[in-house]
């Protein structure tokens, strides 16, 4: 990971298929020419021992064949190579060349060639040492301090020094504890030799004690008398480091201050010559080699730092100063002076490249491979995307993360009520007010397209209408288009009153398997019929005045009613149509009259809510009647006004009625705690141990009791009554919900949003009614999207506990205030409401 | 040209150039030759020597250094029972990290880890564990970690990053251990510290390791400091803490050591002592001036307490003194990208990508760094190199979630919606992706869709708060207000100060009054 690479200055391969190792280069003067130049000296394992002298290439010569000054097969590998004083009385530098068996010492001498190929060098042997044991490594220097003279040691595999003095072989020492060969290195300052041992410290041997410690031929032996002698080897000082080292420094160029570098498998080492670490560097790759190379300053020492990821790196003690890319690891390297060139970096690496190259800021841009680049042809990239396009949108409708809700259910139901009443009625009362009651046969058919499990059925309608069965329990549908289930009962009226309602709804809750949930989901589908006025009344004769009259108003020639309401013709002498009656089984009765000249029906009777029914089945036949005469533009309509009063006075009943509710409601409470507490007392008196006289309160309790139930009666019938007010009420709701939509053409959302103002509740509550909820309602409506301006519009609902309130007086101000907006073009809608959008988030994440 | 050479000295020259195998073979071939008997007293040197040598290159094959290795095993995180405090003090705790002391920047800006952590510019082990709550949270997979699992820490070999380690013998262990005379060993310092280093690496058996290395260290009269230090490292492994703070201290007592401070470090890190870390760090850091590894360590635990600021100080002086520093030149650059200063981000990681480092996470750091530059011409290269460079199916989803924000900054939704519908594709744990995906099935409006999604990204990463936030939103827009209120909870504990959040809850507090 470097900015800049090593820049090349010179380099070649040696050999083919030949290794090298840590000792195999040396760099120096080696032919004494007294330059200062240097050479550059590599033996190899194979026995190839090569002197370069580099020079820049020009970039005529093709051949890098005059760099070379020689190369000799020695035979033997060639371990280490040395350049040293090492011949007597030479002051000459001479090749120390140390083979596994053998250490050679030679003389390398030039001269000057006679024609233009250049000069010639020869290798001269001065001396050789025959070696007793495989030899690893040496280190040379002038041991014992002698002055002018280089001797030599080599550590042979078995952990032997062996001492050269020059020519003759001086001594030969076991070390201690000795395992596997370390780096070995010679302090001339100290006088030391230091090595790293297998237990995993720096040991530092003197001279001294290794000279006078006895003198062994083999290991058991010197063991032994070491013992017996008392001369053991002992170490000057240990360090313990922990690991292994790979090579061990110490540079001479700055005297003041003595450092031992210790390349180890994980870290750096700087230690003072007393054994004490001067400063150390975790190192975060694996190095291969190192050179402490120069001093920068008082006390700091720059090293080169070679490893495995290929980068050179400069260090000043601990801090890196400069990292380049090399193109291989190196096992050796050096730094030397050339002809125009001082300092250059020399590397050997195991596969015997030799580089010569220096630090520069040629940036080694990693230049990134390219990606596939495909030639941009724009009209079949165009139509392979568009192709791409259809395939994904075909697949998204299809396929998803999530599984989509199915748009068909798999269940269909459908109602069917017959189109004639029922021969045998099936009705639980059999008449009212000696009229029988009809029933009607409904039909549910359940058709499924899957499996489904365990189909429950439902049917309710409104009271007082009733059906004879309203719970079915259905087997198990299988799969397949034909599975069905049906299913019929009858519905009939069951109360002495009209119902506010003709529609009935049917649910099916069933569970549908799924291939991981084989329970199922449950699910639930409806279906919705409608039963037939002729359940709820029968043909009568028209009455020509009533109390109450309501007048739809159409836009087309008035039609025969007989041809509207067929199953109600009379066979009558009526041949216009003009006047057709329904008398409810309740026993109010209702007219419907056409114009003969003008395009206007009148509905009258008796009582306002009864002519909701036969209202809104005028309004329905009449859409269907022109629709099928294919009358597109027919339309209902109402001049007003709404006949609020009239509406009012059920409001009214109603209203009363829950007052009577809770007037009994106390009264009985109040009774209850009374004979309670007569109760208590009559307890108390029998359980006397001394009877006392009762004093009456058994008639007291006897009286109490039948005031009780008494008022359980009243309010129970008061009840009654209370369900019928309210089905009258609903009724009357219904009636000028539809009349106020007639009036002012409200569309349907306009009149869902009416609907549900004016009726909020199916039934109603002791704690909440009909009255309050409807207040709230419309005055929120009142005060939103009818305010008189939109600077009254309010912003938030102010909610409060909804309460009965004490008269209804408020209610029909605000309703009669709804109708008036209404009347001077007020719109229903909701969204004038403050609906903020909030913002959504989306958070930003990275690989 | 063949020349015959001493087979050990050749063994043994393969070694320092780091050829492994071939020391090993050699090896092999010489106890072949002369077996060594693991039992007789008096072997013979070579055949002991060469037992070692590759007793050693075995080691070396398999090692990594244990400083670096942390991953905290299931049960080790689940049944600790040395926590000290359940509320620690603010600024001394890695448990409960204190949000933004440091003047970080909010997980507005810059997202959390599952364990509450910014997300650092640097994968390493450790920085993804955290410490889960329940079980629950233990078992789920934190998306940033590679393996599927958490690892259970006694449970085989630490797998070196990039190197396979199956090392098969035919003939069964290089070492029987259980045949191993330790205390004989153990006398013998030339070969005791080779022998525990592959207990430790190659075997992965801490137990035999530790009762080696007490013998070991008896024999050494209790003066050797690497001992101690292996000690440690055993106690460590085996979740003794004390035990092995105790023995590192008594190392340090002995030699001062880099090793042993990261390792005394990183036991204060596992006690959830960041303080007394940062302390050691700094007393070693007075011993061994500008080790760019103390350093780090120091920045690292700043960063993990949200300390932005310091920590970045800290990668600063580490690149003073290194500067090829990966860790630190990654971490300055997603700090300065989450601070919103994109090019200077671009700066660092364009300075990672000329030092070399060629993979999908820098590309797609580039092309998003490319992005909010609005150097648009090489966002999308950018990318496409990222994708071209996956190495797995993580990394394939994260470079299309990040295309998939470009597409939504760009304004093209279907191309954002496909983008992350493919990240989903390539992981489907991907949160965040949920997440985005159901913001634009909101737009479709696809409600129930888009609270399908919120629900799984929430329940995949609760560390998030904008799945619940967004969940409080929509479920507050569809009148359901219970489930509002509780996805805002939710929310505003994953992020305690976010506004909308706040507000958000303000209006449900008050509905819920006036009810």
């Amino acid at each position: 990971m470097s900015l800049f690479k090593a820049r090349d200055w010179w380099a070649t391969v040696l050999g083919e298929g030949e290794e090298f190792d840590q000792g195999c280069l040396c760099v120096g003067d080696v032919d004494n020419s007294g330059t200062g130049l240097d050479k550059i000296v590599v033996g190899s394992y194979m026995g190839m021992l090569r002197i370069f002298l580099p020079h820049p290439s020009k970039p005529s010569e093709v051949s890098e064949a005059d760099a070379q000054l020689l190369e000799v097969h020695l035979r033997d590998p060639i371990i280490q190579v040395e350049l040293g004083k090492f011949v007597s009385c030479s002051e000459l530098l001479h090749l120390a060349v140390l083979h596994p068996r053998k250490l050679s010492v030679y003389a390398v001498s030039g001269m000057a060639g006679n024609v233009e190929h250049g000069d010639q060098y020869q290798l001269r042997l001065v001396y050789e040492h025959n070696l007793q044991r495989t030899a690893c490594n040496m280190t040379y220097g002038p041991f014992g301090g002698v002055t002018g003279h280089h001797f030599i040691c080599i550590q042979s595999m078995d952990g032997m020094l062996m001492f050269f003095e020059q020519e003759s072989y001086a001594f030969g020492r076991f070390l201690p504890g000795f395992l596997l060969p370390g780096p070995l290195c010679y302090c001339a300052h100290t006088d030391t030799f230091i090595t790293v041992s297998s237990a995993r410290q720096v040991e530092s041997y003197r001279y001294e004690t290794l000279a006078v410690a006895t003198d062994a031929d083999t290991r058991q032996e010197g063991e032994q008398q070491s013992k017996s002698a008392g001369k053991r080897l002992q170490a000057d000082w240990t360090l313990i480091l922990g690991e292994g080292a790979l090579d061990i420094v110490i540079p001479s160029f700055s005297p003041s201050a003595h450092s031992i570098f210790v390349l180890g498998e994980r870290n750096l080492y700087c230690l003072k010559d007393n054994g004490q670490i001067r400063f150390m560097k975790k190192l975060e790759y694996n190095s291969s080699c190192f050179l402490p190379y120069a001093a920068v300053g008082e006390g700091t020492t720059n090293v080169l730092m070679a490893n495995y990821n290929n980068m050179l790196l400069v260090y000043q003690d601990v801090t890196l100063k400069w990292a380049a890319q090399l193109s291989c690891v190196p096992v050796a390297v050096r730094v030397a002076n050339f002809q125009e060139l001082k300092g250059l970096v020399v590397t050997l690496s195991s596969e015997g490249h030799l580089q010569c190259s220096y630090m520069g800021t040629d940036p080694s841009f990693f230049t990134a491979p390219k990606v596939e680049a495909r030639e941009v042809n724009y009209e079949e990239v165009d139509t392979e995307m568009r192709t791409l396009q259809k395939i994904i949108r075909e697949t998204t409708k299809t396929q998803d993360i999530l599984p989509r809700a199915d748009m068909e259910d798999e269940l269909i139901i459908t109602a069917s009520v017959s189109t004639d009443l029922d021969a045998v009625s099936q009705a639980l009362l059999p008449e009212i007010n000696g009229a029988t009651v009809p029933s009607v046969t409904v039909q549910i058919k359940v058709k499924s397209r899957s499996v489904v499990q365990n189909p429950k059925m439902t049917v309710c309608v409104q009271p007082p209408l009733a059906v004879s069965q309203d719970q079915f329990g259905l087997d198990s549908l299988g799969g397949g288009g034909g599975s069905q289930a049906v299913v019929t009962f009858s519905a009939y009226l069951n109360g002495l009153y009209p119902p506010a309602d003709l529609t009935g709804d049917v649910a099916v809750s069933y569970s549908s398997p799924t291939e991981l949930n084989p329970a199922g989901v449950p699910r639930v589908t409806q279906c919705k019929f409608s039963l037939p006025l002729r359940l709820v009344c029968s043909p009568a004769a028209p009455l020509k005045n009533a109390k109450y009259k309501i007048t739809v108003d159409t836009n087309k020639p008035p039609v025969n009613l007989h041809q509207v309401f067929p199953d109600f013709a009379v066979k009558s002498d009526d041949k216009e149509g003009g006047a057709l009656a329904f008398r409810f089984i309740t026993g109010s009765s209702v007219s419907v009259l056409a114009s003969k000249s003008s395009q206007r029906y009148r509905i009258q009777s008796e009582s306002f809510e009864d002519m909701w029914l036969i209202a809104k089945e005028l309004v329905q036949r009449f859409d269907g009647h022109f629709a099928k005469q294919g009358v597109k533009d027919f339309r209902n309509s109402f001049a007003g006004p709404i006949p609020l009063s009239e509406y009012f006075e059920i409001v009214e009943l109603h209203f009363e009625l829950r007052v009577n509710a809770e007037k009994y409601q106390d009264l009985l409470s109040e009774r209850a705690v009374q004979f309670r507490a007569i109760q208590r007392r009559l307890l108390t008196r029998f359980k006397d141990k001394t009877p006392a006289p009762l004093q009456n309160l058994d008639t007291l309790l006897e009286g109490t009791y039948r005031q009780v139930i008494a008022l359980a009666d009243a309010a129970e019938e008061n009840r009654a009554n209370l369900h019928q007010a309210f089905a009258s009420l609903r009724s009357a709701t219904h009636l000028v919900i539809m009349l106020v939509s007639l009036w002012q053409g409200l569309g349907i959302d306009q009149t869902a949003i009416l609907e549900a103002t004016l009726l909020p509740l199916l039934q109603d509550t002791p704690q909440l009614g009909w009255e309050e909820s409807v207040d709230a309602a419309v005055s929120h409506l009142l005060r939103t999207c009818l305010s008189r301006s939109s600077k009254d519009q309010a912003t938030s609902l102010t909610t409060e506990q909804l309460s009965m309130p004490k008269d209804t007086a408020r209610l029909k101000k605000h309703i009669t205030l709804l109708c008036d907006r209404l009347g001077k073009g007020g719109r229903l809608s909701l969204t004038s409401e403050a609906n903020v959008p909030t913002p959504v988030m989306m958070p930003a994440v990275r690989a | 040209m063949e020349v015959t050479m001493d087979p050990l000295f050749l063994a043994w020259s393969y070694f320092r150039r780091r050829k492994f195998q071939k020391c090993s073979d050699i090896c092999t071939k010489v106890l072949g030759d002369s077996p060594y008997d693991q039992e007789s007293d008096s072997p013979l040197l070579i055949s002991e020597a060469a037992w070692s040598l590759k007793t050693r290159a075995l080691t070396e094959m398999v090692y990594i250094d244990e400083v670096e290795v942390d991953h905290e095993g299931i049960a080790e995180m689940m049944l600790d029972e040395s926590s000290i405090a359940q509320v620690a003090r603010p600024g001394t705790s890695l448990r409960l990290p204190g949000t933004s002391q440091g003047g970080g920047p909010s997980p507005a800006v810059r997202p959390m880890t599952q364990s509450g952590r910014p997300i650092t510019g640097f994968v390493r082990p450790s920085t993804q564990s955290g410490r889960p709550g329940t079980m629950e949270q233990a078992i789920k997979t934190p998306r940033t970690a590679h393996t599927a699992r958490p690892v259970t820490s006694s449970s085989g070999r630490f797998v070196r990053l990039g190197t396979a380690s199956m090392l098969t013998n035919l003939d069964g262990p290089f070492i029987n251990l259980s045949r191993l005379n330790l205390t004989k060993y153990a006398q013998k310092p030339s070969m005791s510290k080779t022998l525990f280093d592959y207990i430790f690496h190659h075997e992965n058996d801490v137990k035999n390791a530790l009762d080696f290395a007490a013998l070991a260290t008896e024999h050494a009269q209790f003066k050797d400091w690497w001992w101690k230090v292996q000690l440690g490292k055993c106690y460590y492994r085996l979740g003794l803490h004390r035990e092995a703070e105790k023995q590192f201290r008594s190392a340090l007592n002995h030699q001062e050591m880099v090793d042993t401070y990261l390792y005394l470090a990183k036991v204060y890190q596992r006690l959830d002592q960041p303080i007394t870390a940062l302390n050691l760090f700094k007393q070693g850091l007075d011993h061994f001036p500008g080790e760019a590894t103390l350093l780090t360590g120091i920045a690292r635990i700043h960063e993990e307490m949200n300390n932005i600021v310091s920590a970045t100080e800290y990668y600063k002086d580490v690149l003073k003194q290194d500067n090829t520093h990966v860790e630190a030149i990654a971490c300055i650059g997603s700090n300065h990208f989450y601070t919103d200063q994109s090019e200077i981000a671009l700066r660092f990681y364009r300075r990672l990508l000329q030092m070399g480092v060629y993979n999908c996470q820098l590309y797609n750091n580039l092309g998003l760094c490319c992005f909010y530059a609005q150097q648009y011409d090489m966002t999308l290269s950018s990318f496409e190199r990222a994708l071209a460079l996956v190495s797995n199916d993580e990394e394939q989803s994260d470079v299309w979630y990040n295309l998939g924000h470009v597409a939504v900054g760009i304004g093209d939704l279907t191309l954002a919606y496909q983008c992350f519908k493919l990240a989903l594709a390539f992981n489907n744990d991907h949160a965040e992706a949920y997440n985005n995906l159901a913001v634009l099935e909101l737009r479709k409006g696809r409600v129930e869709q888009s609270k399908a999604f919120l629900q799984t990204a929430a329940s995949l990463a609760p560390h998030m708060y904008e799945p619940h936030f967004n969940l409080a939103t929509l479920a507050e827009k569809m009148g359901d207000l219970q489930s509002s209120y509780a996805a805002a909870l939710k929310a505003e504990d994953a992020f305690p100060e976010h506004v909308d959040t706040q507000q958000i809850l303000k209006i449900l507090r008050q509905h819920f009054a006036e009810l």
